[in-house]
């Protein structure tokens, strides 16, 4: 999972992407290791909660439909577990409601899926530098 | 989206003056229904187009949903025309029945198309079809039919083929009898399983469908190459075979045989599937028994002179970015077992491939066909033995063609090749090296390989073709360069041209200025898989010839030197974007949306039944939702108020308009420049005809050389009643306009009036029959000059859209007075379009020639 150096581990920031679809994990990792994250990723929530519970994360990015536990549910059960990760929702089927609903259980944003690569990264990026800020 | 505003005002005030005419209002809202649901079609068939760029993240969803919204908009349409028309059009439902039944077999992972049959021919053979011609067949389908590399002619015998003759012998009961009793581990019972059904294999008949196929198409081939003594090269192509697992021979190859044991052949390369070898490497890799298909590609022999293996990217000693070649005389195989002596050469990867060490061998001995049939190892002449087994410009080309391969595949390569006694390099076999494997505690690194490094330019534009790309800087500016382009470099030109298709092969990666990821030379960027940055706005201002740079075109960044750890990352990546699933889906999909075949009204093939694309389909129906609509409303007394006029021009521009509310002064017959009142229409007009844009006078010097074709009659003028099928629907403030000129299909819908916020122009021009290259530069010429005259802009291949909204009413007739002069401009410009400079040219003096008529006579409206 974790195929970067462990010696650089710890400065690099930590991400977690979760998406049923394993095309979106395919495409997102490389990108995000290239831009330096450690990066691990998940195609089903139960694994990605149980690792959630385990380490902690700068960032995860989540589906929103999924088997067993949607993402909805994901996203507040990390904001429980590790409030200090940001929280990026990605969905294919984006409504009004869903947005509202995610940012009120703590997204930092959402993106309606197909999303252009440097959006997602661009969010990331803004996520980061105001975290720093603060 | 709300394109044609205009709709309300018109039907509205209509049906509010006169209530008998609500007929033809429904009838006019349902030709705008049809317009509209056009527009969205070609846009969303575009946006799903720019999904194979490798910008986007998408996924298989969002493929069904688009494939839903997309099949569900095309019946709508069909809907649409059948109200307009009355008719039941049958066969256009059965045409959009039968895409939509394809793709939704496509997206249920059944393939209802390409339809395979039992033998495939070389020339129809790509990577799409992997499927059916097996991997290693359908790499060899692209070297020849998109890289335009040498392979040896031949055909490929099916995987359906395969599952025909096991079926007829009865074999896949026997495998699951076997497989039954099978623990997974004792070696004993998969040896005897293996040789059982190995035997059975070899004594079975060839179906008789098959064996007649395959006699056809060897038949076909002896004709191709006037036969004297064909011989050929059996060779297994087996599902999952030279991909990520390689199967590095676990299968058989039977070479030169003769025209009379193919089948012999054939059934020994089915046999090898089953070997106790094979098996177990399927069985360890976690193959399903059902996954294991056999293709079998069957090849003239390449008379070798010499021939070997090659890896493109090879660890030897502390250098990590060389190739290496291994060589002898003969054919290959000892080369490549590693059973014989062979010459080793290790060259540069980039361009020219200097050779910077080599090794010859002492070549005893050389594997050559045998007299009759199969290969004996035969003694090397003295002069030979110590003799380099190639030349440096045959290492140059040699190399040039693995990277080539390299470069589509986003892989190295492990290159099979042979040089023949005529001088041609063949490529054998290519399939990717595993480099995981090969270069351990070699992991990239990618953000130490930036760190430091010079950003050119980053996030400028849109990612065409993604991939990583490190060579030289070559500007390009005309033609003439194009010719001196070096194999390797980075083409950088301020705008986009199909014509680079010319250097595609050589290109590294591409920059441009200017250009969409819709372009024509996206799309061909995106077939040869050159990583492609288009519209980054200031490349060719930053960059020289011969500059050394890195161009990202994943993450889209630039950066001054060469970073070979990022392309490194990129070529050791788990999987391409390229061979993911899901972007296989979406090209194959797309196969049955995007491709234009009616482009000719007048065409025989123009009709219902030939419609095999949703883009056929909206073609033909926007066509005959005209046609219909000036039937309709010719037949004059079934629509009250909106009896049809002809329009009395000096041009022969054939234009009926319906006036369903004021646009023209009261009477019969021709209606005259002066009857029109109907605000833009007039301006239309102004402008076509006060322009002398479509005159055969010359207006100037500058001019005179492309008017002259504008003499010429209509192209398409085959039936008399079919010239000037040009219709507008118009009302006093509003126009409707869809007119054919020449090949080009212009769509005007404008609305002007007092009222500032509800003035609105759409423009859409869609291309001509001329090549690729010359339709791409007349798109681009509309764009140019709508753009100079604040028009919103949108170019998509050779569609082009052009909105302005809300401005006063004597702008907005200016405006309408430039679509004038434009529709008369462009109907035949294609034509000298000869060269990337014309576009600036016919745009200047386009301009030039239409800045007064925009001006004039503004007091008619006031």
């Amino acid at each position: 999972m974790n195929t970067t150096p462990e010696a650089q581990a710890g400065k690099r920031p930590r991400i977690l992407i979760l998406d049923d679809e394993p095309i979106v994990c395919k495409r997102l990792k490389p990108a995000f290791q290239k831009a330096g994250f450690t990066v691990e990723t998940f195609v089903d929530s139960a694994s990605a909660l149980a690792r959630v519970k385990e380490a902690p994360f700068d960032i995860v990015i989540t589906d929103l439909k999924m088997e067993g536990l949607d993402g909805l549910a994901f996203l507040a059960k990390v904001k429980e577990l590790r409030p200090e990760a940001g929280v990026i929702v990605i969905t294919g089927f984006a409504t009004l409601e869903t947005a509202r609903e995610s940012f009120r259980k703590g997204a930092f944003d959402f993106v309606a899926k197909p999303f252009k690569l440097k959006d997602i990264m661009d969010i990331v990026a803004r996520l980061l530098a105001g975290r720093e800020a603060s | 989206m709300s394109v044609l505003s205009g709709l309300r005002h018109a039907v509205t005030s209509l049906t509010r003056r006169r209530g008998q005419a609500i007929a033809f209002g429904v009838l006019f809202r349902k030709f705008r229904s049809i317009l509209e649901r056009n527009n969205r079609i070609l846009e969303l068939m575009a946006d799903m187009g720019d999904k194979l760029g490798g910008d986007y993240v998408f996924d298989r969803q969002y493929i069904h949903a688009a494939c839903e919204d997309l099949g569900e908009l095309v019946f709508k349409l069909v809907s649409d025309l059948s109200v307009l028309t009355r008719r039941r059009n049958d066969e256009l439902f059965a045409a959009v029945t039968r895409i939509q039944h394809d793709i939704g077999e496509e997206l249920a992972g059944r393939h209802a198309f390409p339809e395979v049959g039992l033998t495939l021919a070389l020339p129809a053979v790509s990577s799409d079809l992997s499927e059916g011609a097996g991997n290693k067949m359908a790499v060899i389908g692209d070297v020849r039919n998109i890289l335009g590399l040498a392979a040896p002619d031949g055909f490929v015998v099916s995987g359906k083929a395969f599952l025909c003759f096991m079926a007829q012998g009865g074999l896949p009961e026997v495998v699951s009898r076997w497989l039954a009793g099978f623990d997974g581990h004792d070696q004993d019972y998969l040896e005897r399983m293996a040789a059982d059904v190995g035997d059975r294999i070899l004594a079975a008949e060839l179906p008789r469908p098959l064996s007649g196929h395959i006699q056809a198409s060897l038949d076909i081939l002896a004709n191709r190459h006037k036969p004297g003594r064909l011989r050929f090269a059996v060779r297994s192509s087996a599902w999952g075979e030279d991909s990520e697992s390689s199967f590095a021979g676990q299968y058989a190859t039977v070479l030169n045989v003769a025209p009379d044991e193919v089948f012999a052949a054939y059934k020994e390369v089915l046999a090898s599937a089953y070997s106790a070898q094979a098996w177990r490497y399927r069985l360890d890799r976690g193959y399903r028994e059902h996954e294991m298909i056999m293709a079998v590609g069957v090849q003239l022999m390449v008379e070798a002179e010499a021939s070997g293996g090659l890896y493109t990217m090879a660890p030897v000693g502390g250098e990590r970015e060389v190739m290496v070649v291994n060589a002898a005389w003969g054919l290959g195989g000892p080369v490549v077992d590693g059973t014989g002596e062979a010459d080793t050469f290790v060259l540069s990867r980039s361009a020219p491939y200097a050779v910077t060490s080599s090794e010859i061998a002492h070549k005893t001995r050389a594997l050559a066909p045998g007299p009759s049939s199969g290969t004996e190892l035969v003694p090397v002449p003295l002069e030979l033995r110590d003799a380099p087994s190639l030349t440096l410009s045959q290492l140059e080309r040699l190399a040039q063609a693995a990277m080539t391969l390299e470069r589509y595949y986003k892989r190295p390569q492990d290159v099979e090749w042979s040089i023949a006694k005529d001088g041609t390099l063949y490529i054998l076999q290519s399939r990717p090296l595993n480099l995981r494997s090969r270069l351990p505690g070699h992991a990239a690194c990618p953000e130490t390989a930036t760190r430091g490094a010079e950003v050119v330019f980053a996030g400028k534009g849109q990612v065409a073709q993604r991939g990583v790309a490190v060579g030289k800087v070559f500007v390009v500016a005309s033609d003439a360069d194009l010719e001196r382009f070096p194999s390797g470099a980075i083409l950088v030109s301020h705008c986009t041209s199909p014509r680079f298709a010319k250097v595609m092969r050589e290109a590294q990666g591409i920059i441009t200025d200017v250009g969409s990821v819709t372009g024509h030379m996206a799309t061909i960027a995106r077939e040869y898989r050159v990583p492609c940055v288009v519209n980054s706005g200031l490349a060719s201002g930053l960059l020289k010839t011969g500059d050394e740079i890195t161009l990202d075109a994943t993450l889209n960044a630039v950066y001054r030197g060469t970073l070979p750890e990022l392309s490194r990352f990129e070529l050791t990546e788990v999987e391409v974007f390229e061979d993911a699933y899901e972007y296989r889906l979406l090209r194959r999909v797309l196969k049955r949306v995007t491709p234009l075949a009616l482009v000719d009204p007048q065409a025989e093939n123009f009709r219902p039944a030939s419609c095999r694309t949703y883009h056929d389909l909206t073609r033909y129906i926007h066509e005959k939702a005209v046609e219909e609509l000036i039937d309709l409303s010719r037949k004059g007394n079934a629509y009250h108020g909106a009896t049809p006029r002809r329009l009395a021009t000096g041009l022969p521009l054939g234009l009926v308009m319906i006036d369903v509310d004021g646009g023209l002064a009261p009477g019969e017959g021709e209606a005259a420049m002066d009857d029109v009142r109907s605000v833009p229409m007039r301006a239309f007009i102004e402008g076509l005809t006060a322009s002398n844009m479509w005159s055969t006078e010359p207006v100037s010097v500058d001019l005179k050389s492309f008017m002259s074709s504008f003499t010429r009659p209509f192209a398409a003028a085959g039936r008399p009643d079919t010239v000037g099928r040009n219709l507008a629907v118009i009302s006093r403030a509003y126009a409707n306009l869809n007119l054919r000129l020449g090949y080009h299909f212009s769509t005007i819908d404008a609305f002007i009036s007092e009222t500032v916020n509800d003035n609105s122009i759409y423009f859409r021009f869609l291309g001509g029959v001329t090549d690729l290259a010359r339709r791409s530069r007349r798109a681009r010429c509309i764009a140019r000059i709508l753009e100079e005259s604040d028009f919103r802009v949108e170019v998509r291949g050779d569609l082009v859209v052009g909105r302005v909204k809300k401005l006063p009413m004597d702008l907005m007739i200016a405006k309408m007075r430039l679509l004038g002069g434009l529709a008369g401009y462009t109907r035949q410009l294609d034509v000298h379009m000869g060269c990337d400079a014309d576009i600036k040219r016919h745009a200047d003096a386009f301009m030039c020639g239409i800045a007064p008529v925009m001006e004039e006579n503004r007091e008619h409206h006031a």
